[in-house]
């Protein structure tokens, strides 16, 4: 009979805490689904980006690989060693932004080797410009 | 007897712009200054003056910020802010424009020789460090392009005997490369300072680097050897603070005398000198001669004379070119 009545109490006196604790799980639920979708999207858009700069040097390296079939070695070899450096399908989460670094660098020696003026502002990212230097 | 710093001799060098830096070439005769006015300025003594000799005016589009003497003293490499290297062919008393290195994606902070004469660095804010070698004909090729820092990149320096270079930057870190394999790759990262660091100088026999930087203070570091066949890196043995009021822009070793001289934001010139007495693994340096308005601006470059013991020169943001003798009781 105590009991009875104390359950009913417990349902007023609590009622306040467990809608609490009830919207508290809801409202977590709901934020973990849109958090996976903003993730999601965000993680599509950057894996877009760095696929795009990766492919982009693999295309470029095939390209004058075969242009340059006749010709010098030490450039092939350059080339070749661009190309070999490529195969991050799986993102390697820990060494992904030095490899990436790497790549872009022997990009760049690669472009000075072949006298290539590197104005590929549509597909490669570069720093800042104009105003003041030190 | 105390120890000097007299001024000796002081001129205009780049009229309305900043003299961002001078070069003596490898026998002392010449003095190269380049500035905001993108021209490159040759010096030469006349008696006991200095006068100009040429101006090589045409080479860059945007400030020169740093010139190099090659080790053989024929050929002058300089930076520049319009992403260029320019090397120039010393004729007579003419200098003739080589050929010009691009590949920095933006301003080229600073280029230096190899003491080997065969290769050339050159570091710029795009945040990376490039390597050029020369072969006998005068022709330039990369040979490696390292992105060790992760921000503008402000000067570098060879090791004087090594064939090791050394690298810093507005991230706060000095990087140190080797050569493996056929490309060059950053071997170590000096952390320590809190702030840019904007200029290195190796001690004459190589094995100290000292640093300098916008946190005021000056670092000397030392390569820590374990003996392993490893490579241990350098560990920070003595940092010269409450010395300079404002950014510490240059650093130079004496390679005759081991004295030690800074360019500062405050517009004053200093010369450390090395306690003898103190153990080698941890310097100690105590300020020797100080010319606190040695310029009216900031001083930005700073220069022992190869083959005179205490001549110094250093310039200045208001263009001007400034000649210092120093005196010690034990030079």
């Amino acid at each position: 009979m105590s009991r009875e009545s104390d359950d009913l109490f417990d349902c007023i006196v609590m009622a306040d805490d467990r809608f609490h604790v009830e919207g508290y799980r809801e409202g977590f639920n709901e934020g973990t689904r849109q958090g996976m979708i903003d993730g999601r999207k965000h993680g599509a858009s950057h894996g877009a980006k760095l696929s795009m700069e990766v492919s982009f040097y693999y295309g470029f390296g095939i390209t004058w690989k075969c242009l340059l079939q006749n010709n010098a070695t030490l450039i092939k070899q350059s080339l070749l060693g661009l190309i070999q450096k490529f195969p991050h399908k799986d993102p390697q989460f820990e060494n992904l932004q030095e490899d990436m670094e790497k790549v872009r660098a022997k990009f760049r020696q690669v472009c000075s080797l072949l006298n290539v003026p590197t104005d590929f502002s549509d597909y490669v990212k570069s720093g800042g410009s104009g105003g003041m230097s030190f | 007897m105390k120890d000097t710093l007299a001024l000796v001799q002081k001129f205009n060098a780049h009229p309305d712009s900043r003299c961002w830096y001078v070069a003596w070439n490898p026998n002392g005769m010449l003095l190269a200054s380049c500035g905001g006015d993108r021209a490159i300025r040759i010096w030469g003594r006349e008696g006991d003056s200095w006068e100009c000799k040429t101006v090589l005016q045409d080479g860059h589009q945007r400030t020169v910020r740093k010139v190099a003497w090659s080790p053989c003293g024929n050929y002058l490499a300089s930076a520049s802010f319009d992403a260029t290297t320019c090397i120039w062919k010393k004729k007579n008393d003419d200098f003739e424009c080589l050929t010009v290195l691009e590949g920095h994606e933006n301003e080229v902070k600073c280029v230096a020789w190899a003491p080997s004469g065969n290769l050339l660095a050159t570091c710029s804010r795009d945040k990376s460090v490039w390597i050029w070698e020369v072969d006998e004909e005068d022709e330039y090729e990369c040979v490696s392009v390292v992105n060790a820092h992760t921000q503008d990149v402000k000067h570098v320096v060879w090791h004087p005997t090594q064939e090791l270079l050394a690298s810093c930057s507005y991230d706060n870190n000095v990087c140190v490369y080797k050569e493996e394999d056929d490309d060059w790759e950053c071997r170590a990262t000096l952390e320590g300072h809190t702030s840019t660091v904007w200029g290195l100088s190796f001690d004459p026999s190589g094995q100290r680097l000292a640093s300098c930087s916008d946190d005021r203070t000056v670092k000397i570091w030392k390569e820590c050897n374990t003996g392993e066949g490893a490579y241990a890196g350098w560990k920070c043995v003595c940092t010269l603070s409450g010395f300079h009021g404002r950014t510490v822009y240059d650093v130079a070793w004496c390679p005759l005398t081991g004295a030690l001289a800074t360019a500062c934001g405050d517009d004053g010139v200093r010369v450390f000198k090395e306690d003898e007495t103190a153990d080698p693994d941890q310097p100690i340096f105590f300020l020797s001669a100080h010319v606190p308005k040695a310029h009216a601006q900031d001083v930005n470059c700073i220069a022992w004379h190869p083959k005179e013991a205490g001549l110094l020169v250093s310039c200045s943001d208001n263009g001007e070119i400034a000649l210092w003798n120093y005196q010690s009781e034990n030079i």
